[in-house]
């Protein structure tokens, strides 16, 4: 043996030995795929002692036996193929890997040999995984977002979005999602709504149901309020008692809100609020993500999978953080959205309130003038009436009782009389309401006009009878302004029975008032007439300047009371107003 | 006889409640302003002044103030077309105050009731 072929067969032993050392895994195969050798590393990979796969049948190593025969025939010189298997372990176990494949050229037999490498594929298989996962929920929060911002939703509904999303199959996937906001009236971080069903059939239920009626999520969101509703009242229940001050800054949640990032709540934690939370969910493991926008807290995310009992994974707390983030602009959202339509609102009411003021204070101003108008011209007709009305007085006094020329002259006289009746009314119509106010008893002042107005009702064949049953009920009034109401409605019952008949007048405590009623048995008005009795310048009768009841009407306005005319059940009309009683603080 | 002086700047009323107050049985005189009335006040001793109130120049109310000034034993009665000045507390000095109307029973009844008060304080 010469030198050269020494040192070619101690290199042919070198490579041998490296082969064989390898941590790579390559397995040299003949052409019919029985294992000549395999690198140390093949033999961790796939689990095998040493030297145990030299003469086995390598296709029966893989999943798919077929696929490495086809993978060995398809290959001529030079070129490198490659294949995804399953490839089976010592122990039984299939593994993921990709197995390439290079054919060896040697001068005796062309086609003997194969250099076979199986590398494991099960890291970068996961982290595809990973990736594909990372793109679904992507796309889910996309989704989500359009749901929240772009529908006209009020916030229980973003809410109950939130919560849906937080567990519905094609979203965040927890069992069960626990909402709680910051309530500035209270300065307390309060449970407000949750989702989740209370047993693992009930949650199977309710995502199949859902799943079958919609396909997106948003469409699971609008339907959330039939499917959803009647099985999470155990965890609205445990929401409810959610509260926590925003002043415990040890608490955990609180601590969160704070810090900016979503915890996973695992084993031992020594934190404040822990213990609380564990005894609320009822379970141990859970989550907790932290609301928050530029202008401040919001709120939080409870999710856990007490049903389940899956654990929660680095991948579920980074989507939970940034579905979190996403939750509580929309929250915050719908708040600035209801505030502004709020303050629109309020500017709406205000501005009508101003256009109404002003309407007010011009029809005001227009009466006032009217008013004084009027009452400069009735003046000014009072002194030439008195002067026609006193001398046909006088004439009436000097002509015959049998001269007509004395006819005429009384009926001047009667006709200046009734000018000069409503020239009185319209006076005390436009005349500014007395403020002067005193506490009186209603039955003493009701009881003084009917015995100042029973002379009166004598002549007139009228029986005046009175019912005061007020006690010793008082009002702040004007006394005198009252009684000429009284003496109003006595009149009108006077002139309404035109003759003999009946005059009731009563008086009652009703609730914070006191009533008083004139009622007469006589033919009552027409009903039509209701409506009219209180406007100024309608009478029933020939004589009347019509604003009599208009009068009563608003003084007894002015007294804070009211005003009614009626139609008696067993005929007879009646009249009768109500005022507040008087309260002792009034005086001060 | 009582004498009465009647304060009106209003010709017709004036006459008529010169012809009523006569028929009364009462001697009258007339002012048509409230300047000559004071100054029949000052020189006629009336019994009683019938007063109105709005008139042109001087008013009844200062046309009171200066007869109370003056003798503040003369009845005044405010006889006026305006019912509302029964409220102001300026003429709550006067005796008597009487809405001016067609019908005088009110006016003469109150000239008789102050007079004969009057007559009867004196006795």
């Amino acid at each position: 043996m010469n030198e050269g072929q020494n040192s070619r067969a101690g290199a042919a032993e070198l490579l041998a030995a490296g082969f064989r050392q390898s941590d790579m895994s390559l397995i040299l195969v003949q052409g019919t795929g029985t294992v000549v050798t395999a690198s140390r590393g093949a033999e961790v990979l796939l689990g095998c002692e040493p030297e145990q796969l030299a003469g086995q049948y390598l296709a029966q190593r893989f999943s798919d036996p077929g696929a490495l025969r086809r993978l060995l025939a398809d290959q001529k010189t030079g070129t490198v193929g490659r294949v995804q298997l399953e490839a089976r372990r010592q122990d039984g176990k299939l593994i993921p890997v990709e197995v390439s494949c290079s054919r060896l050229e040697t001068g005796e037999a062309p086609d003997a040999y194969f250099m076979i490498r199986v590398s494991d594929i099960r890291e970068r298989q996961h982290e595809d995984e990973l990736r594909a996962a990372r793109l679904a929920k992507l796309t889910l929060l996309n989704q989500v977002s359009e749901a929240l911002y772009g529908a006209r939703l009020n916030l229980d509904q973003i809410l109950q979005a939130i919560l849906v999303c937080m567990t519905a199959g094609q979203g965040l996937r927890f069992n069960r999602a626990f909402l709680l906001l910051v309530d500035p009236s209270t300065n307390s971080l309060q449970g407000r709504m949750a989702i989740g069903p209370s047993n693992a059939d009930e949650a199977a239920r309710i995502w199949q149901d859902l799943a079958d009626q919609s396909s997106d999520l948003f469409g699971m969101v609008t339907q959330y309020d039939q499917s959803v509703r009647q099985t999470d009242v155990a965890v609205n229940e445990i929401v409810r008692h959610m509260s926590i001050p925003m002043d415990d800054e040890a608490n955990i949640m609180i601590r969160i809100m704070g810090q900016g990032h979503v915890r996973r709540i695992a084993g031992d934690v020594d934190q404040p609020g822990v213990e609380t939370l564990r005894h609320w969910l009822g379970c141990h493991e859970f989550a907790i993500a932290p609301m928050s926008t530029r202008r401040g807290p919001v709120g939080v995310i409870v999710a856990d999978n007490a049903i389940s009992g899956t654990t929660i994974t680095d991948l579920d707390l980074e989507f939970l953080q940034m579905f979190a983030n996403q939750s509580a602009g929309a929250i915050e959202n719908s708040r600035l959205h209801s505030e502004l339509s709020r303050r629109l609102a309020d500017l709406h009411a205000a501005h009508r309130k101003q256009r109404e003021d002003q309407e007010t204070l011009l029809k005001m101003e227009r009466l006032s003038v009217m008013g004084e108008t009027s009452a400069i011209v009735a003046h000014e007709l009072r002194n030439p009436l008195v002067a026609i009305g006193g001398f046909a007085r006088s004439l009436t006094r000097s002509i015959d009782a049998g001269d007509p020329n004395r006819v005429a002259a009384t009926i001047i006289v009667e006709e200046v009389a009734r000018m000069e009746r409503i020239i009185h009314d319209l006076l005390d119509f436009i005349r500014p309401p007395k403020m002067l106010r005193t506490a009186m008893v209603v039955d003493e002042v009701v009881a003084q006009v009917v015995q100042k107005f029973q002379p009166r009702a004598q002549e007139a064949e009228v029986e005046l009878v009175s019912d005061l049953q007020a006690e010793n009920l008082t009002v702040s009034m004007n006394p005198g302004e009252i009684q000429q109401v009284l003496q109003n409605f006595l009149v009108n019952a006077l002139q309404a029975l035109d003759g003999p008949g009946r005059v009731e007048v009563r008086s009652r405590g009703v609730d914070g008032g006191v009533e008083v009623t004139v009622a007469d048995n006589g033919p009552g008005f027409e009903p039509e007439l209701v409506e009219k009795l209180q406007m100024p310048f309608f009478s029933t009768k020939p004589t009347g300047s019509g604003l009599g009841l208009t009068i009563c009407a608003q003084i007894v306005k002015a007294h804070g009371g009211v005003l009614r005319a009626e139609n008696r059940a067993d005929g007879g009309a009646e009249f009768s107003f109500i005022l507040p009683r008087h309260k002792p603080e009034e005086e001060s | 006889m009582s004498k009465v002086l009647i304060v009106d700047d209003e010709p017709h009323l004036r006459l008529l409640y010169e012809t009523e107050l006569r028929r009364a049985g009462y001697e009258t005189m007339t002012a048509s302003n409230a300047q000559q009335g004071l100054e029949f006040v000052e020189t006629m001793s009336p019994d009683l002044v019938v007063l109105d109130i709005r008139m042109a120049g001087m008013d009844g109310i200062e046309a009171l103030q200066r007869i109370l000034e003056r003798d503040n034993s003369i009845p005044v009665i405010l006889n006026t077309a305006f019912s509302s000045y029964r409220d102001n507390y300026l003429t709550w000095a006067a005796d008597a105050y009487v809405t001016k109307s067609a019908d005088v029973t009110e006016l003469l009844e109150t000239v008789h009731g102050l007079l004969h008060q009057g007559l009867k304080a004196e006795n």
